[in-house]
């Protein structure tokens, strides 16, 4: 009796774990049977998986007034911008045909005719003042950004106005939180838009899986899938076996060590360069890097292409400024940096007085040990490797750098005096436009000017960047203020990210773009 | 019964303020918040910015005054909405518990029916050829880590054979098989021995000496005598197990793409989202307390010379 009384306790609590599972609905979306055989065989679908589409990375929905939810709305074909970035990140027509600027606070957009929502809504105007008023109501940066204050619409015509000159208005726009979509039409509770792209929402499970149907409406020719599903896969070991099994047809996000097993047939690789740049910044009130032979000796002692070739098996590009070669008008070939050149560096370092007087490989000056707190963090896999990078390169020139690899890097770039560089990985200029970096990093006080540094020249030419209209004289400042800021070897920028997606060899038109945005258009295919 | 039962559940209240205080207070000294982390990489972004977020949030309250407001809204049934998603907490919560428990029943369940028959032939061809291969296997089972065990099964079962889904598609059976394999593989080998070990030390009583002398077969003392007195160290274990597993396994899950509580967890902790990390925290107060309640009377049950609520001289 006794015995029975205890097997069904345990069964009871064995029940009511399942009991809830009742209810578990399967997210795999089962193609239904309706209809021939030959049209359900017929039928195209295809799956990527993705490791940056997660709450996580911000991207929990395709609303693009969301945080970074933008980034999901476009990549995956859901929402269309204004302006498109070209393949060196220049601006082209989009939803809009064109833009002026009186040269000042006042922009004519003109709109492109027979664009409609997936909703079946007309893109005109009023949809698109309604979408811009909604984003500057419930985006967080995008006020800032674009520094909107009104909008109005005539027709296929809208009159944008501004607080100040801001020249880079359009490039703005053509973030990802620029997508236009119908507000009316959106369910913004569930992060569910109804955009112009070539896919629309089926089924968003966040952190699970966004499933997409073509876009009836869509005006620039016709979806090529019946259906896309983005799976997130939060493990880069996951993503790799599931490609390698057939789970999905497609990866964004694959680690460099995975890469091997795709390298031998039967899948193929997109790569291009990003303006995703890992460099360091030189922290200007510590009296070690305040010597500015040290900040030299650093910039010409670390191997930027041993670097690259070796820990990064070649999947990078080493870089000379802020921005990749060949991008716009002010790509790194337009400016002068100082090459990896350790002889040279340590003459530098000899003739500031920095000598190895006691023989243990590290210089001294006036008793203080050459050496450099470096401090960054894990969360990007090229920054843990360019840190172990310069610590092995800089010891050849007698400095020591001890690192301080942490995810709670913030707490340390509080405290001035517990760092010397602080390497990171940044988009140096995600809309296209130079001017973001300069202001953001270089300008006194700005939030991502961790250094400190301050120069009142670079300062002014960064002010008067912010109200040069002429695209080719933004681009002569943008090259005259890198070179500047790499004279002062305020800042070391070691390599940009090569972005690699890689696909089954069935898949077509799985192309990565240098702004990392239009991973899915209406090409994308499978056979 | 019922007293003590009441007294169990009472003494979940001190305790749901005491963990949850604690997780509170070690959340604050991790050294970042929500708005650290959503801008931390993504790009550059004013002081304004992010100071208008956190007050929006309420993350610039003095701490005392954040967990008050917290447990203010526990109190009222309200667990508040999720920093990343603006959700609701309890409803976000409550959808990724079928995933997680249904993985601890199959998990359990297979654990069970592996781990005892193997334990039990181990403990009767003690020192035998079977003991040997069992005791190697359950070595090697307990030594592997589970993400190295995962990923071998899905070498084998996904990408060279093709048969199982590397990534679960939903809260199904054919996706279940991987992570609930990999789960019970690790304990099994664990609870063999556990097994093995207990049902060899009664083999070697008296009584058991006794009933062969008499007469009694084998496989009835084994079955009638040894086993049940095995039972409370196997009822044991395997309510740890339980209370371990409605936790969720974020490793298994995050590999295997298995929607439940652990990776839940794991991902609100790296987004510092409180209150589903708070969700979380109560859960697993609950689910120790009410777990060890339904040991404690299934020991009373098994073995009524244990006494509820009296510990054993």
């Amino acid at each position: 009796m006794k015995k029975t009384i205890a097997f069904l306790l345990t069964a009871c609590l064995l029940l009511l774990m399942l009991a809830g599972c009742g209810s578990g609905k399967s997210g795999t979306e089962t193609t239904t049977q309706s209809g021939s055989t030959a049209q359900t065989a017929a039928k195209k679908t295809m799956v990527i998986g993705d490791t940056t589409f997660n709450s996580e990375n911000w991207e929990e929905t395709v609303d693009p007034h969301r945080t970074y939810n933008g980034w999901a709305s476009i990549r995956y074909g859901v929402g269309e911008t204004l302006v498109h970035y070209t393949d060196t990140m220049e601006l082209e027509p989009w939803l809009a045909t064109d833009w002026t600027n009186d040269g000042n606070c006042t922009w004519t957009v003109t709109l492109r005719e027979g664009v409609k929502f997936s909703s079946g809504r007309m893109m005109d105007g009023a949809a698109v003042k309604q979408c811009l008023e909604h984003l500057l109501e419930n985006h967080d940066r995008a006020p800032g950004d674009t520094k909107i204050v009104d909008v109005q619409a005539d027709g296929q015509v809208l009159t944008i106005t501004t607080s100040e000159p801001n020249p880079a208005l359009m490039n703005y726009l053509g973030d990802p939180y620029g997508c236009i979509i119908d507000v009316d039409a959106s369910d913004f509770d569930n992060g569910i838009v109804a955009g112009t792209g070539p896919y629309v929402v089926k089924e968003l499970v966040t952190d699970d899986h966004l499933t997409l149907v073509p876009n009836t409406y869509y005006w620039d020719g016709t979806p090529k899938l019946d259906e896309l599903t983005i799976r997130t896969l939060s493990n880069g070991d996951t993503l790799s076996a599931a490609l390698q099994a057939g789970d999905i047809d497609a990866a964004y996000g694959m680690a460099y060590e995975a890469y091997p097993n795709f390298e031998n047939g039967g899948y193929q690789f997109s790569a291009i360069q990003t303006s995703r740049a890992f460099f360091g910044s030189m922290n200007m009130t510590s009296p070690v890097i305040q010597d500015a032979a040290v900040r030299k000796a650093i910039a010409m002692g670390i191997n930027k292409e041993g670097f690259v070739k070796t820990l990064l098996d070649g999947h990078g590009v080493p870089a000379n400024g802020a921005f990749p070669d060949g991008f716009s008008t002010f790509g790194g070939e337009h400016v002068k940096t100082e090459t990896y050149d350790p002889e040279g560096a340590k003459a530098i370092l000899e003739e500031a007085g920095w000598v190895d007087s006691d023989g243990d490989g590290i210089r001294e000056k006036d008793g203080v040990k050459l050496t450099i707190r470096w401090l960054t963090y894990p969360s990007r896999q090229e920054l843990p490797l360019l840190a172990e990078s310069a610590q092995a390169s800089l010891k050849e020139i007698g400095m020591d750098v001890d690192i301080n690899c942490t995810a709670n890097r913030r707490e340390f770039l509080a405290d001035m005096d517990s760092w010397d560089i602080y390497a990171s990985a940044l988009v140096t200029a995600p809309s296209g436009d130079p001017q973001y970096f300069f202001t953001t990093s270089c300008v006194p006080g700005m939030s991502y000017n961790f250094g400190a540094y301050d120069n009142p020249e670079v300062t002014a030419l960064i002010e008067e960047l912010s109200k040069e209209f002429d695209i080719a004289k933004r681009g002569e400042i943008a090259v005259k203020l890198q070179q500047m800021i790499l004279d002062d070897n305020a800042y070391v920028f070691c390599s940009f990210l090569q972005m690699n997606m890689i696909s089954g060899e069935n898949v077509k038109n799985y192309t990565a773009h240098a702004c990392d945005y239009y991973q899915v258009t209406a090409e994308l295919d499978i056979e | 019964m019922k007293k003590y039962i009441g007294k169990r559940l009472l003494q979940l209240i001190p305790v749901l303020l005491g963990i949850t205080f604690l997780s509170f207070a070690m959340m604050r000294l991790a050294g970042s918040d929500t708005v650290t982390e959503m801008y931390g990489d993504k790009g550059a972004v004013s002081q304004q910015i992010i100071d208008a977020k956190r007050a929006e949030l309420g993350l610039d309250r003095p701490f005392l005054v954040q967990y008050g407001s917290w447990l203010k809204g526990l109190l009222t049934g309200n667990m508040g909405v999720s920093y990343v998603s603006g959700k609701n907490v309890f409803q976000t919560f409550v959808s990724k518990l079928p995933a997680t428990l249904l993985l601890t029943a199959l998990s359990i369940v297979a654990t069970v029916v592996i781990s005892i028959p193997l334990g039990i032939l181990a403990a009767v061809k003690h020192d035998r050829f079977t003991d040997y291969f069992l005791r190697v296997f359950s070595f090697v089972g307990n030594s592997l880590p589970n993400f190295f065990v995962a990923l071998l099964l899905m070498q084998l079962f996904s990408i060279r054979w093709k048969l199982l889904p590397v990534i679960s598609k939903g809260t199904t059976v054919q996706s279940a098989v991987l992570p609930t394999l990999t789960l019970a593989i690790a304990m099994s080998a664990k609870y063999m021995r556990q097994v093995r070990a207990t049902v060899l030390e009664e083999l070697n009583k008296d009584y058991v000496l006794g009933a062969k002398a008499r007469g009694v077969r084998g496989s009835v003392t084994l079955w009638k005598s040894v086993l049940k007195s095995s039972m409370l160290t196997i009822v044991t274990l395997l309510a740890l197990s339980i209370g371990s597993l409605l936790g969720g396994t974020a490793i298994i899950e995050s590999i295997f793409m298995w929607d439940g509580v652990g990776k839940l967890a794991v991902d609100s902790i790296t987004m510092r989202d409180y209150p589903m990390i708070q969700a979380y925290v109560v859960w697993m107060a609950i689910i120790y307390v009410m777990v060890n309640l339904i040991t404690d009377i299934l020991y009373h049950v098994l073995d009524p010379r244990i006494r509820l609520g009296v510990q054993e001289g």
